[in-house]
């Protein structure tokens, strides 16, 4: 029955959304910033209450008078403030009974969301103190109505008994001191609001509590044209020695009143008492009895390289920022597919989500919304970081180059210490950014393990022409000082899996494998790892004795060197011809192996479609070169240019 | 769909939440009470009489008791429930036997009664009883026109004279 309502629900709201996005947007949908517009109606609330409470006179006299005069005289500004104080108010409770319902529906309320379920039950609670007990402050006769009904309610409690209402009975009864009770309640309602506004999203990674710009303007334009058109007004003084034959009825807030003099005030405490106790068992119910298995799984995120815990219920959009991931998000809804990712390994549960965001074809290709979907085992991902700045800035770093190396006569290592001798850490295959003075970039694998203390070996092969690589070579001198940014990349050593390794690295994409490497023999990897390294000449393989020495050690890693174009004076007996040739031949059957490879666009593009035909698959093959291909050679490219390109 | 119908639309569903908004804050009109009536609102907080009387206690019983408690008269602590019945030209519309506070019942009877009636003159007939037999000692009588929407209250309070309507 409940899954029947939820899905009911869920399907009503997903018909909704899809108008809404064809509408609004995906990224403008006021149904995916529900929760961020109950935050800024609420500012809205507070700061036009701030300016009525500076000109209302808390006394019984003195009240009424003073919101007329607030209302009337000054129409243009106290006038739309109050308007804007109770529209704003009232849009709360839409958007707040929105953003609960919703939640209820996708089921989005239980396991570790329960926290932020019952918070939210509880403020709905307050957020409704709050509106009652700011209608009993005009007094008139609606705030007349509201305080004798408010009583009368309170009365049915057995510690009251009707003693509340004794208060209320005649003129005489009400004093000066209950307007300073009311207005003391109308700031530390909204205080506890705030604090449990606080408490309800400090659980939710990364919650959004500003809706968009465009949202807030749309909205407050919105209320405004209805201040004017429609300006909140008091409804006569409160007389105790009558009551109000019709009154205009807030129905966001004082429904429940209207049901007091239908029912009984004892009949009304069992309604609200009643929902309140199923909306904060609602994330336990139906009750499953007995013990239960709790699932809980793990992510393998890329390019992160970290394993992560996910929670029970938990989306992997949520685990990741939990984790602090830069995964791009924004409707964390299903609608605007920006979370969008793979999975790699794993069953996962899509959830419900718009069809414009996630197509037929993408799903079919393993890609999911992250924002929606659930595993349902140990999975693993792979995302695009965001870049933003704000959220997880690339570090940059200023070092100073304390030593250089001429490996071969095009290729020159260079040392950096950085700054206050500081270790930066990245993943064994990742690059930094040479910043330039005119901000120009250019990117460098690391060619030290992430595990080595000491300073950051680059490996620059000069570039006919290339600004930075030329002055490397030309004009560089020890003790010059860089600045540079990283780590970034997600060409990276994965550690999972028992698949042999084939390292393929053309010429100074050797810098690369050279970090993998060492950190492979560093952890002690014992899967079978054979590296590839193809270079024109001999003379081009710089550290060639480092590579043999590591075959000497390791019994379970291989080397073969391939040379394109071996001069006379080379005496090669090796292999020859293009790298991925090789690997070609030696390997009829690709399918069991994991690649990475490293090297010239031109060779990787080539690798890539030859690998696949001998049965390499896509998750086995990594490469930002193969990732990235469609950008390789937009602006935005940010694959390894190997060896620095101008 | 085209940007200006896209940005027509939104307008039509901003104005629609605004509507919302101004229409629900105000209307539909509550009506507290029925059109035609008046309120009576009957209210009392009063201690009823001791259920028992007091009575003095002799040497011999004074003698048993700790020298710190050795109080002349006996007082047993429970009070006598106050009985309240209102009458409106005869007819009885409350009938209340209010219990009095505390574990020791030893506390003041309130109560409250909310009574719409309709409007009209009518002879108000207020009784109370606060001793233990139930007695009722203390009436008022009046007649009264209660007007459309007019509140009368009715309240007991001793040092006013009794039974208050007002």
């Amino acid at each position: 029955m409940l899954r029947l309502l939820q899905r009911l629900l869920q399907r009503l709201f997903l018909l909704a959304e899809r108008a809404a996005n064809a509408i609004f947007g995906e990224k403008l949908n006021p149904l995916y910033h529900l929760g961020a517009l109950s935050y800024w109606l609420f500012w809205v609330v507070v700061v036009s209450g701030l300016y009525l409470y500076a000109f209302f006179d808390t006394s019984v006299t003195g009240a009424y008078p003073s919101v007329e005069r607030l209302t009337h005289d000054q129409w243009w500004a106290g006038g739309i403030m109050r308007s804007l104080h109770r529209y704003a108010s009232d849009g709360m409770v839409l958007t707040m009974a929105l953003h609960l319902l919703r939640h209820f529906a996708f089921d989005r309320h239980r396991g570790f969301r329960w926290f932020s379920w019952v918070s939210g039950v509880l403020l709905l609670w307050l957020v409704y103190a709050s509106g009652i007990n700011g209608y009993m402050l005009p007094w008139d006769q609606l705030a007349q109505f509201t305080v004798v009904a408010t009583a009368e309610w309170f009365d049915a409690i057995p510690v009251f008994n009707g003693l509340l209402i004794r208060n209320f009975l005649t003129e005489d009864s009400v004093n000066d001191r209950f307007f300073s009770l009311l207005s003391f309640l109308h700031i530390g309602l909204p205080l506890g609001v705030m604090a449990l506004l606080w408490i309800h999203t400090h659980r939710v990674p990364q919650a959004k509590t500003t809706p968009p710009v465009a949202l807030m303007v749309g909205l407050g334009a919105s209320m405004l044209a209805l201040s004017l058109a429609k300006p909140a007004l008091s409804q006569g003084p409160a007389n105790m020695a009558v009551t109000a034959a019709a009154i205009e009825f807030d129905w966001f807030y004082l429904p429940t009143y209207a049901l007091l003099y239908q029912w009984s005030p004892a009949g009304l405490w069992a309604l609200t008492g009643g929902l309140t106790l199923l909306a904060v068992l609602a994330p336990w119910l139906p009750p499953k009895f007995g013990r239960r298995e709790v699932r809980a799984f793990h992510i393998l995120a890329n390019p992160d390289n970290r394993i992560l815990r996910v929670k029970e219920d938990e989306s992997i959009l949520d685990a990741c920022l939990r984790e602090g991931l830069p995964m791009a998000f924004d409707c964390r809804n299903g609608g605007c597919g920006d979370c969008k990712c793979s999975v790699l390994h794993g069953e996962v549960e899509l959830g419900a989500y718009q069809e414009s965001a996630l197509s037929d074809a993408e799903r079919a290709a393993g890609r999911v919304l992250a924002c929606v979907t659930k595993p349902v085992s140990d999975i693993e991902i792979e995302y695009v970081p965001t870049a933003r700045a704000a959220v997880r800035p690339v570090a940059v770093h200023e070092a100073v180059v304390t030593s250089m190396d001429l490996l071969a006569p095009d290729v020159m290592r260079l040392r950096l210490e950085v700054d206050g001798g500081k270790r930066i850490e990245f993943y064994a295959g990742q690059y930094i950014n040479i910043l330039l003075d005119d901000g120009q970039k250019r990117a460098f694998s690391f060619a030290t393990a992430p595990h080595e203390p000491g300073p950051i070996e680059l490996q620059v092969r000069r570039i006919e022409g290339g600004r930075f690589t030329t002055h490397v070579f030309t004009a560089m001198k020890p003790g010059e000082r860089l600045r540079f940014e990283g780590p970034v990349g997600s060409f990276f050593l994965r550690e999972d899996g028992e698949k042999p390794i084939i390292f393929v690295a053309g010429a100074t994409g050797f810098a690369p494998v050279k970090s993998m490497l060492e950190h492979a023999f560093h952890t002690g990897l014992k899967r079978q790892m054979v590296l590839y390294w193809g270079t024109r000449t001999l003379s081009d393989m710089y550290l060639r004795e480092l590579a043999e020495r590591w075959a000497a050690e390791h019994p379970n890693f291989r080397f073969v060197p391939v040379l394109s174009d071996p001069a006379p004076g080379d005496h090669w007996q090796g292999r020859t011809g293009l790298v991925h040739e090789a690997i070609l031949a030696d390997y009829p059957d690709l399918a069991g192996h994991r690649i990475y490879a490293c090297g010239s666009v031109k060779m990787v593009e080539a690798a890539q479609p030859a690998f696949a035909r001998q049965g390499l698959t896509p998750d086995d093959c990594f490469s930002d070169a193969f990732k990235l291909a469609p950008r390789i050679h937009g602006k935005e490219a940010d694959l390894v240019r190997l060896g620095g390109r101008p | 769909m085209n940007a200006v119908l896209r940005y027509g639309l939104q307008v039509v569903l901003y104005g629609a939440f605004a509507a919302t908004l101004g229409y629900f804050s105000t209307s539909p009109a509550f009506e507290p009470l029925p059109a035609g009536h008046a309120l009576i609102r009957l209210s009392l907080n009063h201690a009823g009489q001791r259920k028992v009387a007091c009575r003095t206690r002799t040497a011999e019983e004074l003698a048993k008791l700790a020298p710190n408690m050795r109080a002349a008269e006996d007082c047993p602590r429970e009070r006598a429930p106050v009985l309240v019945k209102v009458e409106l030209n005869g007819r009885t519309v409350a009938d209340i036997s209010a219990t009095p506070a505390g574990l020791s019942r030893d506390g003041a009877s309130v109560a409250y009664r909310r009574i719409p009636v309709q409007a009209g003159t009518y002879r108000i007939r207020v009784a109370l009883a606060d001793d233990a037999a139930g007695t009722f000692d203390r009436v008022r009588e009046e007649e009264m026109r209660l007007e459309p929407g007019r509140v009368l209250v009715i309240d007991f309070e001793p040092g006013k004279g009794g039974i208050v309507l007002r």
